[in-house]
């Protein structure tokens, strides 16, 4: 695992330094099945074979392209590839849905929003020491396999299938308190609450 | 004196990128705002990225990468690697730097420039229109010691002080707070004596009339009967 993460942060380095693009390939082959395995539905809730390859070449392109700014004291580079993929993802379902609405849209109707302005990479994060880092992401590998089966199916929902808790509520008929002390409890475990909360 | 935060859902949607962009907006509002959830934030996408990783893979065409080599290969700047650089947000007086990205964006640097609706002497707003036709974001401005006129919520809002700070019947909130009211809640805002106060509001209501000030007095007569 440790090894694995400095790996790709290695790779992400290479490609920034000198446009390598063997270690473009590794990422590719081992990142883009998780792309499109992650991929996006349609509001149907069918799993759209065009857009999943789409969103891999538009998330794999911008990985090409912003690997200069890729910091391997503030991420690892597995957390910085979904976080691009996340990105990507809401982008394409933007330009989708406008596309659809395009018949009611009316002249001044875009402000013109692009998803970093709403969906900001890291604005002035703390920069963690890479190991205690590591050391987190252990424990966290480690708790999500100890979780109880509906904790764990549920934050898969959240996170893999583009759906929010008011959806995965109504998708799975509980009442929105269900789903979210259901994510609550999850969070509890792998010891990812805020105090205050 | 930052006290209202998203709860756990706002804030795990918004990690996961589920949530819709209005509420996206007051949630990245108050991100700039607070560290605490910045940070949690931050361990929220680790937490994402470790399921992304565990997923099963699926496997992609067989000329997925050689398509993507043709496109780094095509005499484009873009093809470049690192040159990407996220959109310059356009600099500004140091004032306007303390608003969120997405508000700055809009604003370009003065809240003037914007097309402003007077509600009263001490109550103006504008709408900014988002990609979500279920709900209506708009900046709000209570002038120092003003009020919004006496309302009823048909659903409900969200709102983050930007600037200045208001109270209610309950507490009173300063730059940064993220205050969720829910549908049925009937409330009076006041702004605070010394300064105006610049607010993000985002309303689950259908977007049926342009003036705001019909759907606040009479929220219940101005639903649509059907969507054309
Ligand atoms: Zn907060």
């Amino acid at each position: 695992m440790n090894d694995s993460i400095v790996a790709w942060s290695e790779c992400l380095e290479k490609i920034a330094s000198k446009g390598d693009r063997e270690a473009f390939r590794l990422l590719f082959n081992k990142f883009s099945p998780l792309i499109k395995s992650f991929a996006i539905r349609l509001s149907s809730g069918t799993k759209s074979e065009n857009l999943a390859e789409e969103l891999v070449q538009e998330t794999m392109l911008k990985v090409w392209q912003k690997a200069g700014s890729f910091n391997s004291e503030k991420a690892n580079a597995s957390t910085w590839i979904f976080t691009i993929a996340r990105n990507t993802r809401i982008d394409l379902l933007r330009k989708k849905a406008r596309h659809q609405n395009n018949r009611i849209a009316n002249d001044h109707s875009e402000e013109g929003f692009d998803v970093e302005d709403i969906w900001v990479e890291d604005e002035n994060e703390d920069v963690f020491n890479q190991m205690a880092k590591q050391r987190s992401i252990k424990s966290l590998h480690e708790t999500l396999q100890e979780l109880p089966e509906e904790q764990s199916f549920i934050l898969k929902k959240v996170y893999l299938e583009d759906k929010s808790h008011s959806e995965i509520a109504q998708e799975l008929d509980l009442p929105l308190g269900t789903v979210k002390s259901r994510v609550r409890l999850a969070l509890n475990k792998l010891r990812l609450t805020v105090d205050r909360f | 004196m930052l006290k209202y935060h998203p709860d756990t859902r706002f804030l795990t949607d918004y990690a996961a990128g589920s949530l819709p962009e209005s509420q996206a907006l007051c949630v990245a509002a108050h991100l700039h705002y607070c560290h605490s959830c910045r940070k949690h934030i931050s361990e929220l996408m680790e937490l994402g990225a470790e399921l992304f990783m565990t997923q099963a893979p699926d496997s992609v065409n067989a000329d997925s990468f050689d398509k993507l080599m043709e496109k780094l290969d095509a005499p484009q700047p873009e093809a470049q690697p690192g040159t990407l650089h996220t959109n310059q947000v356009q600099s500004t007086p140091v004032e306007h730097e303390a608003l969120p990205r997405a508000i700055r964006k809009i604003t370009g640097g003065d809240i003037e420039k914007l097309g402003w609706r007077n509600l009263g002497k001490t109550f103006r707003y504008s709408t900014i229109q988002t990609g979500d036709s279920q709900r209506e974001s708009s900046l709000l401005e209570i002038k120092a010691g003003g009020e919004i006129p006496k309302h009823h919520h048909g659903g409900d809002e969200i709102t983050v002080v930007l600037k200045g700070s208001f109270s209610d019947q309950e507490d009173r909130y300063h730059v940064g707070d993220y205050i969720v009211r829910t549908s049925g809640e009937t409330h009076t805002p006041v702004a605070s004596q010394d300064e105006d106060c610049l607010c993000l509001a985002t309303l689950d209501a259908p977007i049926v009339m342009n003036n705001w000030f019909y759907r606040l007095v009479t929220p219940f007569l101005n639903k649509p009967t059907s969507s054309g």
